[in-house]
């Protein structure tokens, strides 16, 4: 059997190469993201550094792109993550998209400016071992990384549990007759296998499984490699499949992790993915939001997601699928609940659901809301006609005798639309990140007035204003030890005196648009030095001669 | 005639000298007569009445090495933050079994920058196995079972620090990374200031004619505080230093910060809600460090961490939320050893530490406990109790005594006596109090006591790593060429093969019991012999996996064998050690 696929699978491989090479229409695998990245360094050298933060398991690059001018670490600035997850391709071109036309539009001398005042980092792909799967013969929707020192717990090392029945280079589902299941077809779509329900008298007909899952000894399969969504210390799911030996124990989140938190100045942290507080924002839940671990978005920061999911919803029209607000050990809670910056993500598309039909059984139910039925609706409407792969019989080692279909929803369709789509996708969600730019914080040192008490002693009275829109750090923020805040320092002469006011002072969350008056007695002539600012809201400085 | 009589002399020159190694080893030399339960005269002298610096501890790590090739061996693991070596010294008996496959126990200490003796007691452990091997009948059973990884220190930095630098009793707890404490923007910017250079970072104290405190008459070196309405003569103003940044504080921004021990990756919650907690679980190069060493050793099964002080024996867990994941079993164990260091360490108390102490997430002890299945201590060393063997009810008595042990026993060594001094933002002041080594540390008489006393326990500790032995092997001819072949592995130690954790989450592999020599046909784990209640394994019946051998218990398997004779039978459990018999 394995003698046998060897050749073929190495034969498909070869055919495969050029495909992915040079084909400009489809989802990049990892040597283009590394070309199209070089090419965006070699060709705006003034404004982008590359580096490779890490390698996976896998030997695959972690990459990221820097993106502003000069001094870019004192500058506001916005993560950009994608490929948080291995099947969602679609977060990588987004992200690299992103990177291009914002680079393209500094030569238009349209964001220019802004790379004067905002950095942006760019994670195009933290999954690359996963994402891999896209490209090989054998496509499956992976989301593991390549580090193979973790066993089923078992003593047994394993690769993808899984065989191609019948042939097709895809895993897709298995259904297998039987009288004990719990599955029937979909009354209104003979495709989608769902649930029977018992409750008015349904009966299953099917046991459901992935495509030749090599099942172990309980019943139980595991899938190989680290998930690194499920790898991050927010709510980290401990010995469930996928989640790592402990929280950020892979290279990768380590690195994106290291990464984030020598950049003080970032605010804010986009990433694509399944999680989605942009269509709709978190909701504030008090009991969630108290106690010592907190679970649960702070009010504060709670508005904030509302405005800025207005924003985004303004700009990118209901494209993005329904809301979900995260899952355990995943990246983008992590952004905010450890590393204590806002956090947005959205999975970038999603196959539009039509409400639960109000005419129909029951008002809302988990088979309306079955999102395989949703998305072959969308597929047929749009004469997407290869993304279902018709049931057809096949035969298992474990289930000899019994009879069993192979078929389903082409591996990645639901999370990754056809191709073409992205360009409008990636122009959307460029202008939602920049109008994200837009709202950064941003200290500036406003009405800075001198009075003259007598006798060589003056008051110096300045006002530190925040002149953004958001907070100058989060209310979460303002807990976590690593999250810089605003610091106002006052430097005078040797031989002047500070007979008030405080030389340094470290200030909690500014809000947007709102001013912080500080005044100082000063004793003595000379000029006086007033810094204030913080990496991730940008510093001003005025001298005051007295 | 004369050879008979030769050979009678050598007969009882033999017994004699038999006589007196009865436990091992010569009771007396020409310079020394042995006191019970040390070596007499061990290969490598050291002095357990000092500390030992990095270098002073490698020189005797090397020494241990050169005298006892086939007893230690010695390795580093990593490196710190600034690029000290983590050592750690195997002591086993190298010779029999490769250490590997044998049960392991780890012992750490100093995770803690200022709690060094911790070192000392790890490095006497792996001394008095070493110069015992042959010996001691207790000690060479231990080493020709056991493999201990011994790592005296997992923070270099902090205890080069430590020593060298001017410190207070408390600093630095963490390691050397510096991180901005006071958020200013700056790290490390405005730390201790040793005014008297005296490499000791003591006490500042002003007069002043409404201080809350004045001079104890019954020790006018100690400052008592005053009575509600009673006017005093002294205020403290904090530990040694200036204000450097300007910004109206003392000592506030210090090298580190950190706590290296709320770094591990079980239960890690960030700083706000664990304050010390660094950036994400094992961020710390030395603790990465010692995970990965541990995660390469499966075969470890019982640990044990060393700090300082107050006299306790604690396990886990850190955090209420996780005692609902202690299982019956595990408690077992810890009770079982921790009563026992109960009676072996007086002045010590065996506690649970978020119940008795305080809550820790992110802490070793439940990194081992947790994710790897590792029964795992951690004893608090030093207690104000062994001062004159008394327990104190209050901080003030404590405190007396601490003056009047330096006083009548120290001679006044551990204190700096109160000096002038003229302080560029507090004027007139005086400088003095206990230097950096007394109170959490133990004075040097005191130490090979306690250091032997915790080892002990510790040692007891170890013995109950799993023994696995096989207990019996019986074929029974079935006819037809088939052969019913018996197996049961005994345990008899405290410890199963799978703690509790482990056995409801799958950390460890299950154990193999393998049996070679004719093909099986079918392969059963026998849950009860008598009544002949038995479960087959289908897949790979040869290779019997045992999801656990419980402590002071056995495991009955059961093979159909055809054609079957010259059995092997090999027992790999990862936490029990590996081993094949011929039968």
């Amino acid at each position: 059997m394995k003698s046998f696929l060897l050749p073929l699978m190495a034969f498909i491989l070869i055919l495969a190469i050029p495909l992915s090479l040079y084909g400009r229409d489809d989802y990049p695998d990892h040597d283009r993201l590394a070309a199209r990245l070089k090419s965006l360094e070699a060709d705006y050298p003034q404004y982008v550094s590359l580096q490779s933060l890490t390698q996976t398991a896998g030997g695959k690059d972690i990459w990221v792109l820097s993106i502003g001018t000069d001094n870019l670490s004192d500058r506001p600035a916005i993560a950009v993550a994608g490929g948080t997850e291995g099947d969602h391709l679609l977060g990588t071109e987004l992200a690299l998209r992103f990177a291009g036309m914002l680079l393209k539009e500094t030569v238009s001398g349209k964001t220019g400016s802004l790379l004067d005042s905002v950095t942006f980092y760019v994670f195009p792909d933290m999954t690359p071992d996963a994402g891999e799967q896209y490209f090989l013969p054998l496509k499956y929707e992976r989301k593991g990384n390549a580090n193979s020192s973790y066993t089923d717990r078992y003593g047994n090392a394993i690769d993808h549990p899984y065989t191609d029945l019948n042939n097709d280079g895809m895993i897709t589902l298995m259904r297998v007759r039987d009288r004990n299941g719990d599955w029937i077809p979909h009354p209104d779509d003979d495709r989608v296998m769902v649930k029977a329900d018992k409750g008015i008298g349904e009966t299953g007909r099917y046991s459901v499984y992935p495509e030749g899952v090599d099942l172990l000894k309980d019943d139980r399969w595991t899938e190989a490699g680290v998930n690194f969504n499920r790898n991050f210390s927010f709510k980290f799911p401990n010995f469930t499949s996928g989640a790592g030996e402990h929280a950020v124990s892979e290279e990768e989140s380590r690195a994106i992790a290291s990464f984030l938190f020598d950049a003080k100045n970032v605010y804010a942290v986009v990433s694509f993915g399944s999680a989605n507080n942009l269509t709709e924002p978190l909701s504030y839940n008090e009991r969630e939001a108290s106690g010592r671990i907190i679970t649960g978005i702070l009010e504060g920061d709670a508005r904030v997601n509302q405005m800025v999911s207005r924003k985004y919803n303004e700009i990118t029209g209901d494209i993005s699928g329904p809301a979900a607000a995260g899952s355990d050990g995943d990246f983008f809670q992590w952004a905010y609940f450890h590393y204590g910056r806002h956090s947005f993500s959205t999975p970038g598309w999603s196959f539009p659901r039509e409400q639960p039909g109000n005419g129909g059984r029951r008002s809302r139910s988990e088979r309306d809301d079955c999102p395989a039925l949703h998305f072959l609706k969308w597929a047929d409407e749009q004469g997407i006609d290869d993304v279902f792969i018709p049931w057809e019989s096949a035969v298992h080692p474990m289930f000899p005798g019994k009879e069993i279909e192979v078929g389903g929803i082409r591996p990645f369709a639901m999370k990754n639309p056809p191709f073409e789509m992205t360009a409008d996708i990636a122009t959307s969600h460029y202008r939602f990140i920049l109008a994200l730019a837009e709202m950064r914080p941003e200290i500036r040192i406003r009405n800075v007035e001198t009075e003259v008490l007598g006798r060589g002693v003056y008051r110096i009275t300045a006002d530190i204003v925040n002149s953004g829109i958001l907070p100058t750090v989060s209310e979460l923020g303002e807990r976590v030890r690593w999250v810089q805040k605003t610091v106002v320092r006052l430097e005078t002469d040797e031989g002047q005196e500070t007979l008030s006011g405080n030389r340094i002072e470290v200030l909690d969350a500014v809000q947007g648009g709102k001013t912080e008056t500080r005044s100082w007695l000063i004793k003595g002539r000379g000029s006086v030095k007033l810094r204030a600012g913080a990496e991730n809201t940008g510093f001003d400085e005025v001298i005051i001669r007295l | 005639m004369q050879i008979t009589l030769k050979k009678g002399i050598t007969t009882i020159l033999s017994a004699i000298l038999i006589a007196i190694t009865c436990n091992g080893q010569e009771e007396v030399t020409e310079h020394f007569f042995k006191a019970s339960g040390t070596p007499v005269n061990p290969e490598v002298q050291v002095a357990w009445n000092r500390y030992y610096t990095n270098e002073g501890l490698l020189g005797i790590y090397r020494e241990l090495e050169r005298a006892h090739p086939s007893l230690v061996k010695l390795e580093s693991i990593g490196k710190s933050f600034e690029g000290r070596d983590i050592w750690v010294l195997t002591v086993t008996n190298h010779k029999n079994r490769y250490h590997g496959d044998k049960p392991g126990f780890w012992i750490d200490g100093n995770i803690h920058a200022n709690e060094i003796q911790c070192s000392e007691i790890a490095l006497y452990t792996a001394w008095y196995l070493a110069e015992n091997y042959g010996q001691n009948r207790f000690i060479t059973g231990l080493m020709d079972d056991k493999v201990f990884y011994i790592a005296p220190t997992i923070n270099p930095d902090g205890r080069h620090n430590y020593m060298h630098e001017p410190n207070t009793v408390n600093s630095p707890r963490s390691g050397t990374i510096p991180l901005d404490d006071d958020g200013d923007g700056e790290a490390a910017e405005d730390g201790f200031d040793d005014l008297n250079n005296d490499g000791h970072i003591t006490q500042m104290r002003r007069r002043c004619e409404f201080g809350e405190y004045r001079e104890d008459p019954d020790d006018p070196r100690r400052l008592v505080r005053v009575r509600p309405g009673e006017r005093g003569e002294f205020e403290l103003l904090g530990w040694e230093g200036i204000d450097r940044d300007g910004d109206g504080r003392i000592n506030e921004d210090r090298i580190g910060y950190y706590d290296p021990n709320r770094d591990w990756g079980w239960n890690w919650q960030p700083d706000y809600v664990q304050r010390g907690a660094y950036h994400y679980p094992f961020a710390l190069p030395e603790n990465k460090a010692v995970r990965d060493f541990i995660l390469s050793r499966p075969n470890i099964a019982g640990a044990q961490s060393y700090h300082n002080t107050g006299g306790m024996i604690l396990r886990g867990p850190g955090a209420a939320e996780d005692e609902r994941l202690m299982r019956p079993v595990d408690r077992r164990v810890y009770d079982a050893i921790g009563e026992l260091g109960d009676r072996l360490l007086p002045g010590y108390r065996y506690l649970v530490l978020y119940r008795d102490l305080y809550t820790v997430y992110g802490g070793q002890i439940d990194w081992f406990h947790f994710n790897r299945g590792i029964y795992t201590f951690t004893n608090e060393l030093m207690t104000s109790y062994l001062y004159f063997y008394e327990q104190y009810e209050t901080r003030d008595d404590s405190q007396r005594a601490q003056f009047d042990f330096d006083r009548y026993l120290l001679f006044e060594d551990a204190f700096v006596p109160w000096e002038k001094y003229d302080h560029p933002q507090f004027g007139e002041i005086e400088i003095g109090g206990f230097k950096k080594n007394f109170g959490r540390i133990h004075p040097g008489f005191m130490f090979e006591q306690d250091a032997h006393r915790n080892m002990a326990f510790t040692l007891h500790h170890a013995y109950h790593t799993p023994q696995l032995d096989i207990h019996e092997f019986t074929v029974n001819d079935l006819g037809a060429g088939l052969s019913e072949v018996i197996t049961v592995i005994s345990n008899s130690r405290l410890i199963p093969t799978h703690s509790g954790i482990d056995v409801e989450n799958n950390i460890e592999r299950p154990d193999y019991i393998t049996l070679e020599g004719g093909e099986v046909l079918a392969g059963m784990k026998v849950h009860n012999r008598d009544l002949n209640i038995a479960e087959e394994q289908k897949v790979n019946p040869a290779r019997m996996e045992i999801a656990n051998i419980p402590g002071m218990g056995l495991v009955t398997v059961k093979w159909i064998v055809e054609g079957g004779r010259d059995y092997r039978v090999t027992v790999d459990s990862a936490k029990g050690g590996r081993f094949t018999r011929e039968f």
